[in-house]
């Protein structure tokens, strides 16, 4: 019983990280980032060749995933959303350029690390018991590390000038434009930040599970039913929505058979968004 | 004003006009059939993989078009993929369990992934945007994990296997013939459909769905009507598949195939009923001349869809053709003349 | 019409005929005979590594034999040419690719696929177009009457069980067993035949319905689950090499102290950078790769397969067999079995070479009849290895038949 609690909070600090980026892009941008998987994916081999191949500390290696990526969200914004953006006469091309994009980013990631599945030895060695159950340091560090990045997210973006005019872009965009924001500046940031998170993400978690090119697809599906379910652009709907699935996960894994596990929780958002389909937190969609 | 004596020009018009036709481009239309279903099996009697690919092509494209219909009520559809597994699964499961004729389990494969369309449709459809997007993803994943769990029912993730061919269809030249008889066939549909009332209605869903309601059209009706459209076509074409493939596996279908149908449409124009069927031979059959660059494939297809959405972003019919409805109702396009005598602005019945 | 959007639609004709051209361009004048051979299998996401692992041997055994000269075949030089084809686990783009091959380069023998769906998938097209192929998928429909084109190119889980299960019952003195299977058609069967070889041999079994998704890269969910049974022995059945150092590292994260073991080939890189010494004394199914018993020509691969592919994969260690024992059959069977497979099958029964990658004397035969009824698997050495400081060590090398 324990072991399935402990589950759910390392999964849920972890899954956090992920549905923060997402929810931040579309918060600012009205954007669904498809690419999200993939940007985690890169967060995660960027960790592996700073800190694994190339033996650098582990600060420096997350830093340089958080960097990466987060140059790479910026490119995609300023180079390519921005102008669809401007220029679509229907929502359907930035959802289908957030697709393109994610291809691309996939592909590339095959062909510079390989197909390969790579990690990285623990960061620390041990394993904590909690009553009946285990609790490896390595994790605990992974959920204070999340923890602590979750705080400074939240903390940039309720005191700092750019996170209010992100959380005002968010809110109201002709308002902000009118408040004389440069949106431009602000929406390349923006993305940017949510690009970093998820590469965060990835370069966290590839010391407690791994990485290969492949697995951004699901990736970007398990941050798509979280902010679905927790409410799409809202801060504290994107934690809700981490701490539903991931204990949905750690529940339905010890409970029953691995695959009815994602069925299961398939078929229950469907359900609830039919009932609630904002989410748990979201503004009423328009 | 006394009644003008109308030049044969118009008389001709008058029967290929509820069509939507002008003469010239239903000679071009008469042309291209007859290219599909006589020329081309001719030509290629002894190739039969490149009927093959040809086979593959209208039946994608043939799929897509539900995708482009959902698309014309103003819904991204991201769950064509399902429902060609469940046609797919259903001419599987009827036709070697049960000994179904395939012509028989083409229909029933259509009708029951209109029905399930229609019921997971009403609640659903009224989402919009991203929110649909990303419910019609789920579904898809959704469906392909029911079918992996669905014990002796569906054989899980052994699928089904040894699924008959349909009577009198054995060899390449039948199948191409029969896959471009169903893409013909839904192509007149799609073209009826929006060329009719109900396509007028659709497109004043997209349009404004506040507005069409106050108006008094019954929107939820309508939604579901095209939704279900969409969901039949996805189920015949899954039934044409599993009798093609001769097999179904859950893995058949996926969150790739379903934003494929997707982006043949995009690529195609989402103005224009062609669209998807430009966009899906464009895509397979320049995939196929591409073979030599085969380890490059997935990169490019991704290259291609950012470069067409940025540089084309309303596909690449809009090169040529201005679509009727550019012209019709379109604020954004200035009217250009009186709809009086171009049959591109007259309606149909 | 601006400039740009006529230059769009004006360039891809263009690209494509230009593409065409070239790939219709004969070879130099006075060029060879040259026989190509097809690789068919999944080469992106995260099964990658199963479909360009057959590509890459294929390709570093083609490179060494056109060093020689080709191969000699019927008095005949060849040179080799390998056509590669990615089916993404796909059986339609197996099918597709199966035909191409068939159809379009006029390819006869294929190596792969690498699944039991886009191997059964392939199985009408290889038939209706003459071809032979080598999948690595275990479903023994495949390899029975009244299917005989398809040979099995490794040793099979439910061939490999049965004897590991015994070994670690009489030395490692296990009785109770667990099973943890990725949730894919061919694991399942795995699974499904490694519970029935345990139950024969009178193992207990503790659970056996335990599954995780591919994709999953976050095992502790189900292996908290698995090890909460305290089983003797955890079977993972038809893990990717992708997932078992994470699977063996989180059972040892909680706590596990028993044995683990799969029927399948795996990877010494990254079972050492991801799991380290939690894996020492894991037990997997190699081909011919522990440094101990490797012959010279063996090694010679290697560093060809390290040029090919950029780093050494163990799982090669299984996949070598398949073009060197093409080769060697057709040319006991003579040119004409290029095209002919007929005559391939004909020299199937009493076909015997030495295993060129053993260091000791052994012969390398078609196997199967036991399990199929015919002689339909490459008898590839089933050696069992463990993992021990980074490195496999053999444990006991054994035999089909």
């Amino acid at each position: 019983m324990e072991q399935v609690l402990i589950n759910g909070v390392v999964l849920s600090a972890n899954y956090a990280l992920i549905a923060l980026g997402i929810t931040l892009i579309f918060g600012i941008l009205g954007i669904l980032n498809f690419a999200h998987g993939q940007m985690f994916m890169i967060g995660g081999f960027m960790v592996y060749y700073v800190y694994a191949v190339f033996g650098l500390p582990y600060l420096l290696a997350l830093a340089t995933a958080a960097v990466v990526v987060g140059l790479i969200g910026v490119g995609f914004e300023v180079l390519f959303f921005r102008r669809v953006l401007r220029i679509a006469k229907r929502e359907e091309n930035s959802m289908l350029l957030a697709v393109g994009t994610a291809l691309l980013l996939e592909n590339i990631a095959l062909f510079a690390f390989g197909e390969k599945q790579r990690g990285v030895p623990p960061l620390v060695g041990g394993v904590f018991r909690i009553g009946d159950a285990f609790l490896p340091t390595g994790r605990l560090l992974v959920v204070v590390l999340a923890i602590v990045l979750i705080a400074a997210l939240l903390l940039f973006v309720q005191y700092t000038k750019p996170g209010r005019a992100m959380r005002a872009l968010a809110q109201d965009r002709e308002a902000t434009l009118l408040m004389g924001v440069n949106v431009d500046r602000i929406s390349a940031l923006g993305f940017g930040i949510g690009a970093m998170l998820a590469g965060l993400a990835g370069g966290l978690l590839i010391t407690i599970s791994a990485v290969n090119a492949g697995i951004g697809t699901v990736t970007s599906i398990k941050a798509f039913i979280m902010i679905m379910v927790g409410g799409a652009g809202v801060v504290a709907g994107a934690i809700l929505g981490a701490i539903v699935l991931g204990f949905a996960e750690a529940i339905g894994y010890a409970l029953i058979p691995g695959s009815m596990t994602y069925l299961l929780i398939f078929v229950g958002l469907i359900l609830f968004l039919i009932i609630r389909p904002q989410g748990i937190m979201g503004k009423p969609w328009g | 004003m006394p009644p003008q004596r109308r030049p044969a020009a118009t008389a001709e018009l008058s029967t290929l006009s509820p069509l939507g036709l002008t003469p010239a481009r239903a000679v071009w239309i008469a042309l291209l059939v007859l290219v599909a279903l006589v020329a081309i099996p001719i030509a290629l009697r002894n190739q039969p993989y490149f009927l093959n690919v040809l086979t593959n092509a209208c039946a994608l494209a043939f799929i897509s078009l539900g995708v482009w219909v959902t698309f014309s009520i103003g819904r991204i559809n991201i769950a064509q993929g399902a429902f060609a597994m469940i046609g797919g699964y259903t001419t599987a499961i009827l036709s070697t369990r049960y000994g179904l004729s395939f012509w028989l389990c083409l229909p029933l494969s259509a009708l029951l992934a209109a029905g399930i369309g229609a019921l997971i449709g009403w609640p659903i459809l009224r989402l919009r945007g991203v929110y649909f997007a990303m419910i019609t993803l789920s579904l898809t994943e959704a469906v392909r994990l029911a079918f992996l769990n669905g014990g002796e029912f569906t054989q899980g993730a052994t699928g089904i296997v040894n699924i008959p061919r349909p009577a009198g269809i054995d060899d390449a030249v039948a199948f191409y013939l029969l896959a471009v008889v169903l893409l013909l066939l839904g192509l007149l549909a799609v073209w009826r459909l929006s060329t009719s009332r109900i396509g007028w209605v659709f497109r004043s869903l997209r349009l404004n769905e506040e507005l069409a309601s106050s108006i008094g059209i019954d929107i939820a009706k309508y939604r579901v009507i095209a939704f279900a459209f969409s969901c039949a076509v996805g189920g015949a074409g899954g039934a044409f598949f599993a009798a093609f493939l001769q097999n179904i596996y859950p893995a058949s279908y996926s969150v790739v195939d379903s934003i494929n149908f997707m982006l043949y449409c995009f690529l195609g124009g989402l103005e224009f009923v062609l669209g998807p069927v430009v966009g899906a031979f464009l895509l397979v059959i320049g995939f196929e001349v591409l073979q030599g660059l085969q380890e490059y494939q997935s990169l490019m297809y991704g290259i291609l869809m950012i470069a067409v959405i940025l540089w084309l972003p309303n596909g690449i019919l809009s090169l040529k053709l201005r679509s009727r409805e550019a012209s019709a109702v379109d604020p954004d396009v200035e009217p250009v003349a009186a709809p009086s005598d171009t049959a591109a602005g007259r309606t149909g019945g | 019409m601006s400039i740009r959007t006529r230059n769009i639609r004006s360039f891809a004709p263009t690209i494509a005929a230009a593409v065409l051209a070239t790939a219709s361009l004969p070879g130099p004048a006075g060029a060879q005979d040259v026989l190509k051979i097809g690789v068919l299998g999944v080469m992106s996401g995260p099964a990658a590594s199963w479909g360009l692992v057959n590509k890459y041997c294929a390709e570093a055994t083609a490179q060494m034999f056109n060093d020689q000269g080709g191969v000699d075949i019927g008095g005949e030089k060849y040179k080799i040419e390998i056509v590669s084809i990615d089916d993404k686990n796909d059986p339609k783009l197996a099918v597709s690719g199966a035909e191409r091959l068939t159809q379009q380069e006029g390819i006869h023998y294929i190596i792969g696929p690498n699944v039991d769906t886009t191997a059964a998938s392939v199985v009408p097209v290889v038939e209706k177009n003459g071809a032979i192929n080598i999948p690595y998928a275990f479903s023994k429909q495949l390899y029975s009457p009244p299917r005989e084109n398809s040979i099995l190119g490794m040793i099979a889980s439910y061939q490999a069980g049965p004897i590991i299960y015994k070994y670690l019952m009489d030395e490692k003195d296990v009785k109770s067993v667990a099973f943890l299977a990725r949730n894919e058609s061919d694991p399942l069967n795995q699974r499904d035949e490694g519970v029935a070889a345990a139950k024969e041999l009178g193992l207990e079994i503790i659970s056996s319905e335990d599954t995780y998704e591919p994709g999953t890269t976050d095992f502790f969910p189900v292996m908290s689950k698995v090890v909460s049974g305290n089983p003797d022995l955890i079977v993972l059945s038809g893990v990717a090499p992708s997932d078992a150092p994470l699977l063996i590292r989180t059972a040892r994260e909680l706590g596990y102290a028993g044995l683990l073991s799969t029927e399948t080939a795996q990877d010494a890189k990254i079972l050492s950078e991801v799991a380290g010494d939690t894996a020492n004394g894991f037990i997997s199914v190699g081909g011919a790769s522990t440094p101990e018993i490797r012959s010279d020509y063996m090694e010679q691969f290697v560093k060809r397969y390290d040029q090919v592919a950029g780093e050494w994969n163990d799982e090669a260690g299984t996949k070598v067999y398949a073009l060197e024992i093409i080769l060697a059959t057709l040319q006991k069977a003579g040119k004409e079995a290029i095209d002919d497979v007929d005559k391939f099958k004909a020299a199937i029964p009493d076909f015997s070479m030495k295993n060129p990658f053993l260091k000791k004397e052994q012969s390398l035969n078609y196997v199967g009849d036991k399990y199929f009824g015919q002689q339909r698997q490459i008898g590839v050495p089933m050696v069992v290895n463990e993992f021990q400081g980074g490195e496999f060590k053999t444990l006991f090398v054994g035999n089909v038949e």
